[in-house]
């Protein structure tokens, strides 16, 4: 569906109102200041107000420098931030960024990623396809994980994280193995949490859990030890990440014990 | 107000894809021809066409083959769209793919009406300012473009169906060659000429063209002319629908 309508309906009028930016490298055999006036032209904006945006653009993606160049002499940043450049030549109300960071430092990245992140702030619906997870994490309202060519699920980056990793995990390491009656005792106290946390590993002296409350679980942990006397060495809480839930997803789509987000 | 869509992907066909060399190369060459063999070889051909002047007879061919011209120059802004991944960045516009044919077609035949112009202000210090009626000038035009969307079509639709860059651009060079060299642009088909080269100069449209735009020329334009552009019609209508299905099956993604 893209505005309402199904994908063999859209038609022009649809298409008008979406910008996309290939994966693959798009260019015409003109200047980069050529490239994106032709661009603006193509898509029907008038003259003075392209050449307004050409320069905002050469200048927001710093290419003021390299605009009478042709984009094949440009290195592989350049090139990919003068194709979002381009994109952004005309107006749209969704833009499609096929893995725009594919290739680009970390500097070049993030200048890129919060032009778009300041540009979906001001209302501009953005569908941003990456293998770069952390990228979708920081940036994206609403996630769709794709494996083997389908729709394994779709939801918030929290919700996937909760729903396929735990949101977050807590290490607890006390100063002696457990016997197992304490074992036993300590799952008891903590069930009482009702399904806030799942044991993931347990090995003597370590504990291992995924909590959605990690902070009432820590509280419950250390209350339990420190009424019996048994010294807690280190505990810890981990943030999971999207790369987690990711790698769990797709290895077993079974979501943990926490409520599942929409499943595709 | 802008442009309709066809006539914006007309002007981008213009402004991009063409580089200045390319240009003056492919319409510099056959300006060049005109000069070096119509002076050269009007010494040595004592009669040919109806006017008997070699320069007379090597013009109008030379113009008709301008065609060629433009269809090359076409199929090179196709080839290098799809090289370049410009035909999907197009198509995820505001542009259906009939617009697309529409305008790579049309730049096809603009180009060639660009030759023509190049041409004919190259040969007028030697063959002078041709004096054409109306009828007779709309049969050159029409002539030309029913040769441009034939070629054009021809390597639009080759062009779609290939994915490397080697075999497109062989294919093409092969074809010009052939097509301008086995017809009757340069040279006219006598009784002398070969039975099986007479044949296929004959089976090739260009020379059609040629025979039709030099009749115009001499003021000797009759029923056979009318045949002629009746079988470049035909052939244009049948390359165009070979275009469309090309294009209805375009595959996108790398081409080498």
């Amino acid at each position: 569906m893209l505005f309402g309508k199904e994908l063999r309906q859209c038609g022009r009028a649809e298409r008008a109102r979406i910008g996309v930016v290939l994966q693959s490298e798009s260019l015409d055999f003109v200047s980069v200041e050529q490239n994106l006036r032709l661009y603006a032209f193509l898509w029907g904006v008038p003259r003075e107000v392209a050449k307004a945006r050409a320069e905002e653009m050469l200048e927001l993606f710093e290419l003021g420098p390299m605009r009478d160049r042709r984009p094949w002499g440009l290195s592989g940043g350049e090139r990919r931030r003068f194709q979002v450049a381009r994109e952004l030549m005309h107006e749209m109300e969704l833009l499609f960024l096929d893995e725009p960071t594919v290739g680009l430092d970390a500097l070049t990245r993030t200048r890129i990623l919060d032009y778009l992140a300041g540009r979906a702030r001001r209302g501009l619906s953005i569908v941003f396809t990456t293998h770069i997870l952390h990228e979708a994490d920081r940036l994206c309202d609403r996630i769709g994980v794709m494996n083997a060519g389908r729709l394994a699920t779709v939801g918030s980056p929290d919700e996937i994280k909760r729903a396929y990793r735990g949101a977050r995990t807590v290490e607890a390491e006390f100063a002696r193995p457990l016997s197992v009656p304490e074992g036993g005792d300590l799952r008891a106290t903590l069930e009482r949490l009702g399904e806030e946390f799942v044991l993931v590993e347990a090995h003597d002296d370590l504990l291992l859990f995924r909590a959605r409350n990690a902070e009432a679980l820590v509280a419950e942990v250390a209350r339990w030890a420190g009424a019996r006397g048994i010294d807690l060495e280190r505990i810890a809480v981990q943030e999971a990440t999207l790369e987690d839930a990711f790698v769990r997803l797709v290895s077993d789509p079974t979501p943990l014990g926490f409520p599942s987000p929409e499943v595709g | 107000m802008p442009l309709p869509p066809v006539f914006r992907l007309v002007v981008r066909n213009f402004r991009a894809s063409i580089d200045p060399i390319t240009l003056l190369v492919m319409f510099g060459q056959p300006a060049f021809l005109i000069v070096i063999l119509g002076t050269m070889f009007n010494q040595l051909i004592p009669s040919v066409g109806s006017s008997g002047s070699y320069i007379d007879f090597l013009v109008p061919g030379m113009i008709a083959s301008q065609m060629i011209t433009g269809a090359v120059l076409a199929g090179r802004t196709f080839w290098l769209d799809r090289r370049w991944s410009m035909v999907e960045q197009i198509f995820s516009g505001p542009f259906r793919r009939s617009e697309y044919l529409a305008a790579l077609l049309l730049t096809t035949l603009l180009f060639a009406l660009v030759g023509v112009g190049i041409l004919t202000l190259v040969a007028l210090p030697l063959i002078g300012l041709p004096r054409l009626s109306t009828v007779e000038l709309l049969v050159i035009l029409g002539t030309i473009a029913l040769g441009a969307t034939f070629f054009g079509a021809l390597l639009i639709a080759i062009g779609g169906r290939i994915r490397s860059a080697n075999l497109y651009f062989t294919i093409q060079s092969l074809l010009q060659y052939f097509l301008i060299f086995i017809s009757t642009v340069y040279y006219p088909v006598t009784a002398k000429t070969p039975l099986a080269l007479r044949a296929v100069v004959y089976a090739n449209p260009l020379t059609y063209a040629a025979n039709t735009v030099r009749d115009a020329f001499s003021h000797t334009f009759g029923p056979s002319d009318l045949t002629a552009g009746a079988v470049l019609a035909g052939l244009g209508i049948c390359t165009f629908f070979l275009a469309v299905a090309s294009f209805r099956q375009l595959e996108f993604g790398p081409v080498q």
